[in-house]
Parts: C-alpha cells; structure tokens; sequence
C-alpha cells in the first residue's frame, strides 16, 4: 500500500465531507481527515466521510484498508492523525461506544470450546443486559442457529462461525452494526439470509457499514457505498451512480467467432466501439458504452451470421475499476 | 464475573490440564521415593528445589501467559474488549484465574511432597506449611507477572522462560542485587520467614520478601491494564 496521491470521484448524492466533530452534524459513524499508518506504510490516508441509518457497503480490493478503517471506527486502533466519531462520542479509548456498537471482524477467531448459545451468552453478560436468556434468544433466533446453538463452536462451518459472531454482535441490539466481509465461507442460502437481515435492520434505523471485495455482494445490498482504494477513498455516495460510472468507462472485450476479420469491420461502425485489433487469432475490441457494446455483438453477428464462441471482458476486475476510479 | 468463567473454560482445555497435573505431581512422586527410600534429604530442599526452583514457575509461566496471551494471539481477546467493560477489569480476572489455578495447583503438591518426604514432626510439618503459604504468594507473583507481560508482548512465553531459567536461576545467584528482582527469592523469604528457620546469609528477610511479592502483583496489574487499554488490533491490511 502507498500514500499515492489520489482524487475522490464525487458523484451526485454525496454526503460532505466533516469540517469538524460531529456536534454539529447528524452523522451517526462520522470520520475527520482520519490518516493510519503502520511504520512507513500508510494503510489510510487522510479519509472523511459521515453516515448516516441505512447499508453502506465498504468496497475495494484486497489490502485497500478497509480492516484498518473499520477498526478505526470500532476504537481497536488509534488514528494516527484526525478524529472517530460513533453517535457523538470518540472511537478511541472509550469502552461506551461499545454499547452502541456490534462488530463483526474478518479474521478473529471464536471460543472454539463454548457452545454457541455460550458465546452469545458471554457477549450478553459483558453488555451488562437486564435478560440475558432473552437477549441471547433473539440474537440466536435472528441468525437462524436456535438448532445448533448447544453444539461447540469448534464443530461450526466457516458460514455458521460467521453467523455466531454476528449473533454475538446483535445480542445487545446496537443501532449501528460494523461487518468486516461478513459473507465470507457463507453458502448462496446463508448469504440471501443475512441480506435479508441486514436490510430489515437498517429499516429499521440501524446504521450499517459492512466491508467487500466483491462488486455484486455490494450491489445487492448497499444503498450507498463507500470505494476505499491504496488507503484513500476513491468514491463515496449513492451505489447506482458508481455503478454507472464503473460500468460506463472505457471497457475492452476479447471475442472469438467464426469470423474474427469480418466481425471486427462489422463492430469498427457502431459508434460505441472505438478501436479492435486482432492479435494472435484473438479479436480485442475497446468500447465507451459497455451496455450499447453488448447489445450490439449480438445484433450484429445475426445480421453478418457470424458464430460467437466466446465474449469476455477482459479488464473486469476490480483492480482495473478501482484503479480507473482513481484516475477519474 | 464472565471474564472469570471464559477464561477458566479456556485454560482448562484437556492437554494443558494434563500437563500441568504431570508437572505438579512429579514432586509427589519424589517425596513418596524419599519415603519409600529412607532417605535424609532435608524437606526445605526438596520443596526448594522442586517445587520452588521448577514446578512453580512452570506452571505460573504456562497458566499466566495463555490466560491473556494466547487469546490475544488468536483473536478471541477482542470479543472481550469490544465491550463496555473497563480493560483493568479483563487484566484482573485473568490475573485472577492464572493466579488462582496456579495456587490450587502447587500448594496440595507442596503439602503432599512435604509430608511424604518430611513426615508429621513438628519441624516439618512447620516447613511443609511456610512453604506452602509461600509457593500461594510466589505463584500469585508469578502468574501476574507473566499476565502482564502478555499485554506487551507476544513472545511472553519465551521470555518468561528466560526470566525464570536466565535471571533466576543463574544471575540471582551470581549478582546480590537481583534478588530484589526476583520472586523465587521472595518466595523462598517467606518460606524460610514462615517455617522459623534462621535467616540464612543472601536470603531476603519475610517483611520485605512480602512486599517484593505485593509490588510484583500490582505493577503487572497496573502496567497490564495501562498496556490493554492502549492495546491496538493487529490490522487485516
């Protein structure tokens, strides 16, 4: 990771950065010019934002920063520079906020040697609940492991592990919720479940802030989103926009068909289409408009009947949209 | 207190607890072939060496270090402190469960080795006795101890080893000044203090080897909760 210079992109629903703390503003996780860095390594580099009730997804790739700023948010490391805000009072150095919050992190392991309707039991007890047995009977009930809850964590798979620590996290029903990439080692079943929770929950006024490498996993969730890229962020605001943006840059697509040559001359007049080369028995085309290009392949191989055996994108990857998120 | 119950659970895994109740029965089993054997050896030096020297700081090392250490090397320590519960608390219960399984360890080990190996005359069974109140004080010490040095370091274990094998068991003997530093020392002063054995020449007096005992047991508490309360996650990225 680096502190290369970098510009948000800022789309049209955006929350304003925070000029100061949160006194003055409604945010409910609020975020002042926070920097971290490790040594030499700068893992977050001069973030802002402030969030408010609903699902916010933390999109970027792998080593982006997105652990180290939602521990920043959970008062588990120091900003090395700027301010944490969680409803009003400092992440930092401040077991209270721990009453308003429920963390969910990646990596952490779990008491493999309680049941899991101990663990939630211990994260009831250390929240000081008036009824524990309830509490840990709606935490239990919501994550659908009512069933197993008298089983070792330590027999759990990774996707109930998940949904353990997540029903620990729930147990004192905090109004904001932070999940370090929740759905990993969860099955389609699971993941659609926890979806289904985490919207009910933030419509029900929970703040939600929920980390992800994965475009989709964001997409069928967040409302708004936040794209932290080398440590920066890149874009913040309302989901669909960025999704436009991302889908409407510059897109390369790699075909083979039954006629490469003729395909190309065919696609080379579409005015979304704007180069093609054809290397190696491989035709490369590069379009400004991915949706009007992937009408068009179609269309126009009928008319030419040509066979299409493969259409692939071939800078997909979230690596090349952050990068040109960046560069925007 | 949960703290107390999660961590009890959690250093009562059956290895552990297997190896710990080896180590604590080895010196029974010598004070039974003292017995058995007709020997002479004096019970102050059994218990000294056995239980002093080697079992005690063992199973304090073994107990103090994973109470705290291994759940935050695994991870598990974080669902303790994304509570609203004060650090100093978690450092206490650990330092409590550590403090409070070494003594239920090594005294009945004290007691038992004593008997077998001193019998039930006067002389010993007052040795038995000074030694047992001092392996509950040294073990308290050390199990604190290596509680709070498991705040600071993830490599506890080691150098708790080095403390105990390097700067006890060899500078203590070679620099005068380092008994003050050292809780085998202070266990071995109230040992000898509560047994009404003449003070031996380099052997700390039992008022001061108390006190020895009683700052190592707060400062490891005070420098463990300071140490946790600035504790930082080891970050994913």
């Amino acid at each position: 990771m680096s502190g290369q210079p970098v510009q948000p992109v800022r789309l049209p629903r955006l929350e304003p950065p925070l000029p100061g703390p949160p006194a003055s503003s409604d945010a409910v996780l609020a975020v002042d010019h926070v920097a971290r860095w490790f040594g030499n390594v700068v893992a977050v580099n001069d973030i802002s934002f402030g969030l408010g009730p609903g699902v916010t997804g933390l999109l970027g790739p792998n080593g982006a920063g997105k652990s180290t700023l939602l521990h920043l948010l959970a008062g588990l490391l120091q900003p090395s520079a700027g301010n944490v805000w969680v409803a009003g009072q400092r992440a930092w150095g401040n077991p209270q906020v721990y009453r308003r919050i429920g963390l969910v992190p990646e990596r952490e392991g779990v008491h493999d040697y309680l049941t899991g309707h101990e663990f939630v039991l211990l994260n009831a007890r250390l929240q000081a609940l008036p009824d524990v047995e309830a509490a840990v009977g709606r935490a239990l009930a919501t994550v659908d492991l009512v069933t197993d809850s008298r089983r070792q964590i330590g027999t759990y798979s990774k996707g109930m592990r998940q949904r353990i620590k997540l029903a620990g996290a729930l147990v004192h029903d905090p109004p904001i919720l932070l999940l370090d990439e929740p759905f990993n080692g969860m099955d389609p079943r699971q993941r659609l479940h926890m979806m289904d929770l985490l919207r009910a929950m933030a419509a029900a006024g929970r703040t939600i802030l929920f980390s992800s490498h994965i475009l989709e996993e964001v997409e069928r969730l967040a409302d708004s989103v936040l794209v932290i890229y080398a440590g920066r962020l890149a874009a913040w605001g309302d989901f669909r926009s960025i999704r436009r943006l991302m889908t409407d840059r510059p897109h390369t697509f790699t075909l083979r068909s039954s006629d490469d040559r003729r395909l190309a001359a065919a696609l080379l007049a579409e005015p979304s289409v704007f180069g093609a080369e054809l290397t190696d028995g491989l035709l490369s085309v590069r379009t400004s408009d991915f949706g009007a290009f992937t009408r068009a392949v179609p269309r126009i191989a009928k008319t030419e009947t040509i066979s299409l055996f493969e259409v692939r994108p071939s800078d997909d990857s979230l690596e090349s949209v952050f990068s040109y998120l960046v560069r925007r | 207190m949960p703290i107390v119950g999660v961590t009890l659970r959690g250093l009562l895994g059956r290895r552990r607890t297997l190896l710990m109740l080896l180590l604590v029965a080895l010196p029974v089993l010598i004070g039974l072939l003292i017995r058995l054997s007709d020997s002479r050896i004096g019970v102050d030096r059994v218990l000294d060496t056995m239980l002093v020297q080697t079992v005690l700081p063992l199973v304090a090392l073994v107990l103090g270090t994973a109470a705290l250490g291994s759940e935050l090397e695994d991870g598990t320590a974080v669902y303790l402190m994304i509570k609203p519960v004060p650090r100093w608390r978690i450092v206490g219960a650990k330092m409590l469960v550590s403090a409070g399984l070494t003594v239920v360890l090594v005294v009945p080990s004290t007691v038992l080795a004593g008997l077998l190996a001193g019998g039930v005359g006067p002389a010993s069974l007052g040795t038995t006795f000074g030694y047992a109140v001092a392996v509950a004080a040294g073990g308290s010490a050390y199990a604190c101890a290596f509680v709070g040095l498991s705040a600071f370091t993830s490599r506890a274990l080691v150098l708790g080893l080095g403390y105990t094998m390097i700067w006890e068991g060899v500078l203590a003997g070679l620099l005068e000044g380092t008994r003050f530093l050292s809780v085998r020392q202070a266990t071995l002063g109230i040992a000898r203090g509560l047994s009404g054995q003449p003070v031996r020449e380099g052997t700390l007096e039992l008022g001061l080897a108390v006190a020895i005992v009683a700052i190592a047991v707060g400062a490891a508490f005070a420098l463990g909760s300071i140490r946790l309360t600035r504790f930082e996650i080891r970050s994913a990225d």
